[in-house]
């Protein structure tokens, strides 16, 4: 009984005196350890990724070696679709549509299974990243212990930003990152309720990968010694960036809907990319897997080839990139753009110094840097992401100005040409993308069932004028609903001002039924009509109250006024946070 | 506001049945039936605090070009009016439609994810479950035949879940105007005790309003003693209970009557709460 009882109160810490001081005590702690969990399953695939490559390598330069990627994509594919059964997909679009529509609610299988599908898809050489899977799986991590804690939706979502953080903390050892990327991109929300706990968590995962791999940065830290005229070409580059991510955009888009347009079974498609990709990387295998080894040489300087054959790389990796995530292969973006990031900026160095040749440019190293941000800032719209990642994973700030630089500029122009990042598009266009405080996400929170104003009376076709003056006097509303007496069919709307004319006259009440005056032309709404739709046409009719019809009878009615009281209410819940 | 029940239609001829049964339900409280006929495989219920993902048996997507005619025709059959069908608006991924969960009641079989043919007695499939776990409408679990009920048999143990138990027994049988009895088996305690607790929860009146017949099993097992159930008999029943443990187990009555009773039951869970 009693070890039921210590149960009970593990199971409810929002109950303990000690967190019930402050709420955010309890977030830190329980961050702590989400961001210690995710930040294991980070390293989990980091180490199956290099078990892969070990395995794998001995193989990569024999004439059959292109179909590896292809049965590592069917495997990926067939073990999510057919294993786990979760739906194909990056991760991120899941976990923010997760956060905006179901307050962070995910599937415990999340946790795992983009780890294994994308260790199978990468490591047998797919073109692809391994941080997209695990922020889905830091996310999965921190939304189940939420659930397991019967913590509220607000709490909730913030560990999910926690598992995020400490996920990508892990993985690049990069904490500021991790907690920038999700404020920025995960939860869009920058309160000290939330960057107190992802903080944390995003220092536990960086800790977690120190302890096991230790502190090593991604890439080697060189000096740069950068003039203003480098600073000045930096312009160039981001334009240049900024198109780059645009062509790997839509690139990859396309290649979604070609895929979905071949009646094939999804892991023989899978297959079909992954020995596309294979194809290419075999004559050209720089574009294989997660592609860091080609980063770390460009930003050595030791990456010899000329500016056509990394031109050609580039474009390489886009197609790589498109087949290995477009044809069913599981993994992310982001390491792809560190790579596409990397060979356009060494392609613009390359470019600078064949046009102005007497000019000494910085070593091209910090040129595949700007690059990368650039292409991260430019594909997630997220410029503090781009700038503190390459910051913290090439661990300089000589850099950082020019840094700023082409990273602001790339994802405004980005944004230009495509609104919504690669990430939300899909969401925005479906309008699932609801960030807090804003007026979709207000009303997405409100349903017409919470809006219902009941107290209507209700009238009937066949009753005359005059009985429907008596009642008139006893109601304080306008509109009187008309339903048939036997099958209480919704029939039409009696409007006090559209029978103005037959009140004052006495002559009308015997002889007037309520047939003849009601408005049988209404439009109507239904219980289950998005409420943002629903303002559309109250404001292209001009009208301030609709009936609500379900099943052919009439519910009751909506009126802008009440919307506007719970939209009040609703609003001083979301800023009071 | 309308009462609805969620339906999810398997075009079958156990699917029909099921359907049958779950109309007959709407029809005797005048609920209004709210049909899915899947278009995927698996799809997701979102519900307060849990995501449920249902992976359904490959039966479900036989024939979908019959199967919204064959649901109006048995809803049609049953004397109810057009029944409303969920075409999803939310999708978590291009296959995983979202299901929405502010139903009143859901009807299924006793596993919707397993092959049809595990459908039996003491087999109450892991997603069902978990529905009954996480909804706040309570889950009408029907056999593969259709039978209609003439009387509501309440189990009550004198938990919290037994009392909402009761509660939706009582509005059932008010709805329906079907006779209710309840069974109670006595272990540690008297008949005193469980009638002290209908006392305490001000729900006396409804039981002599409402209550044809209190069953006291004194003595015998349970599992033989449910043999007095009518054959007939809608049973309404609790499972899961509240705290750590009570909230994993779905409750060892509720085990019990589920491997021994072939009636149709109608299930409570923990987070259901009761409108009389």
């Amino acid at each position: 009984m009693k070890f039921i009882k210590g149960l009970n109160i593990v199971r409810f810490p929002s109950r303990w005196i000690f967190f019930r001081f402050d709420d955010r005590l309890l977030l830190i702690s329980i961050g702590a350890l989400v961001g210690s969990c995710s930040g294991l399953a980070a390293l989990a695939l980091n180490r199956g990724l290099i078990a892969m490559f070990e395995m794998l390598g001995h193989y990569r330069h024999l004439w059959w070696a292109f179909i590896m990627p292809g049965i590592g994509a069917a495997l990926s594919s067939l073990f999510l679709e057919k294993i786990i059964k979760e739906g194909a997909g990056h991760g991120v679009p899941e976990v923010l549509y997760s956060v905006s529509r179901y307050g962070g609610l995910m599937r415990f299988r999340s946790s795992f299974s983009r780890l294994i599908s994308s260790c199978l898809t990468i490591g047998s050489g797919g073109s692809a990243g391994p941080e997209a899977p695990v922020v889905m799986s830091g996310a999965a991590i921190g939304s189940n212990i939420a659930q397991l804690f019967s913590l509220n939706d607000r709490q909730r979502v913030a560990l999910v930003g926690c598992g995020t953080a400490g996920a990508v903390a892990a993985i690049f050892n990069a904490p500021i990152a991790g907690l920038v990327f999700t404020i920025e991109v995960i939860i869009g929300e920058w309160s000290a309720l939330n960057i107190v706990p992802i903080a944390v968590a995003s220092v536990f995962g960086a800790q977690v990968s120190r302890l096991l791999q230790g502190n090593q940065i991604a890439f080697t830290h060189l000096q740069f010694n950068i003039d203003p005229g480098d600073t000045i070409a930096c312009l160039g580059l981001a334009v240049v960036t900024a198109l780059v991510s645009i062509l790997l955009t839509r690139a990859l888009r396309l290649s979604y809907r070609g895929a979905r347009h071949i009646h094939l079974p999804i892991w023989v498609k899978a297959a079909i990319g992954g020995c596309l990709v294979g194809g290419i990387g075999f004559f050209l295998p720089d574009v294989l897997g997660e592609g860091y080894h080609s980063i770390q040489a460009m930003v050595e300087g030791t990456f010899s080839n000329g500016l056509l054959f990394v031109a050609l790389l580039v474009l390489a990796k886009i197609l790589a990139t498109s087949f290995t995530l477009g044809w069913g292969g599981s993994g992310g973006i982001f390491a792809p753009c560190l790579v596409i990031g990397s060979f356009t900026g060494l392609m613009y160095h390359r470019f600078i110094e064949m046009l102005w040749p007497g000019i000494a440019w910085v070593n091209e190293g910090c040129f595949a840097l700007l690059g990368m941000a650039g292409l991260i800032s430019g594909i997630l719209q997220a410029p503090l992401t781009g700038m503190f990642l390459i910051v913290e994973i090439t661990g300089g700030y000589e850099v950082i100005l020019p840094l700023i630089l082409v990273s602001a500029i790339s994802t405004t122009l980005c944004h230009s040409f495509e609104p919504a990042s690669f990430y939300m598009k899909d969401l925005v266009e479906k309008g699932h993308f609801l960030r807090p405080r804003t007026d979709a996400r207000v009303l997405a929170d409100l349903s017409v069932s919470e809006l219902v104003e009941k107290d209507c009376i209700i009238v009937t076709k066949e009753m005359k004028l005059g009985d429907f003056v008596k009642i008139m006097q006893k109601s304080h509303r306008n509109f009187f609903p008309v339903e048939d007496e036997n099958s209480r069919e919704f029939l039409g709307l009696i409007h006090l001002d559209d029978i103005r004319e037959y009140l004052f006259d006495p002559l009308f009440y015997e002889t007037v039924f309520l047939e003849q005056i009601m408005d049988t032309q209404v439009r109507t709404v239904g219980l289950d009509d998005d409420l943002s739709a629903i303002l559309d046409r109250m404001d292209a009719g001009n009208l301030f109250s609709m009936p609500v019809v379900a099943n052919n009878q009439f519910v009751g009615m909506i009126s802008k006024a009440t919307l506007l009281d719970k939209y009040r209410n609703e609003l001083i819940v979301q800023t009071n946070h | 506001m309308e009462t609805r029940l969620l339906h999810i239609f398997r075009n079958t001829p156990i699917g029909r049945e099921v359907l049958l049964q779950s109309m007959y339900f709407c029809k005797s409280i005048g609920v209004h039936p709210v049909i899915y006929i899947p278009e995927f495989i698996k799809f997701l219920m979102y519900f307060e605090k849990d995501v449920v993902q249902i992976d359904l048996d490959d039966s479900y997507l036989i024939a979908p070009e019959t199967a919204s005619a064959h649901a109006v025709e048995i809803v049609r059959s049953q004397g109810l009016p057009e029944p409303n069908f969920i075409e999803p608006k939310n999708f978590t991924a291009s296959t995983l439609p979202d299901i929405p969960v502010n139903f009143d009641f859901m009807c299924c079989p006793r596993t919707i994810s397993d092959l049809s043919s595990k459908i039996g007695l003491g087999y109450i499939g892991p997603r069902v479950r978990r529905i009954v776990h996480s909804a706040k409408f309570p889950v009408l679990i029907v056999g593969t035949i259709y039978k209609p009920w003439k009387s509501i048999g309440v189990m009550f143990g004198g938990s919290a879940n037994a009392i909402n138990a009761f509660r939706l027994g009582v509005r059932i049988s008010r709805l329906s105007g079907l006779p209710m009895n309840v069974y109670t088996q006595l272990g540690k305690h008297s008949p005193d005790y469980y009638k002290d607790i209908i006392q305490k929860n001000d729900l006396t009146w409804d039981m002599e309003q409402y209550v044809r017949n209190w069953e006291f099993f004194d003595s015998g097992e349970f599992s033989v003693n449910l043999y007095k159930v009518p054959h007939d008999a809608l049973v309404v029943i609790g499972a899961y209970g509240h705290g750590v443990i009570k909230e994993m187990l779905f409750g060892s009555t509720m085990e019990k009557v589920q491997s021994i009773l072939p009636n149709n039951l109608l299930i409570v869970g923990p987070k259901y709460q009761a409108a009389m």
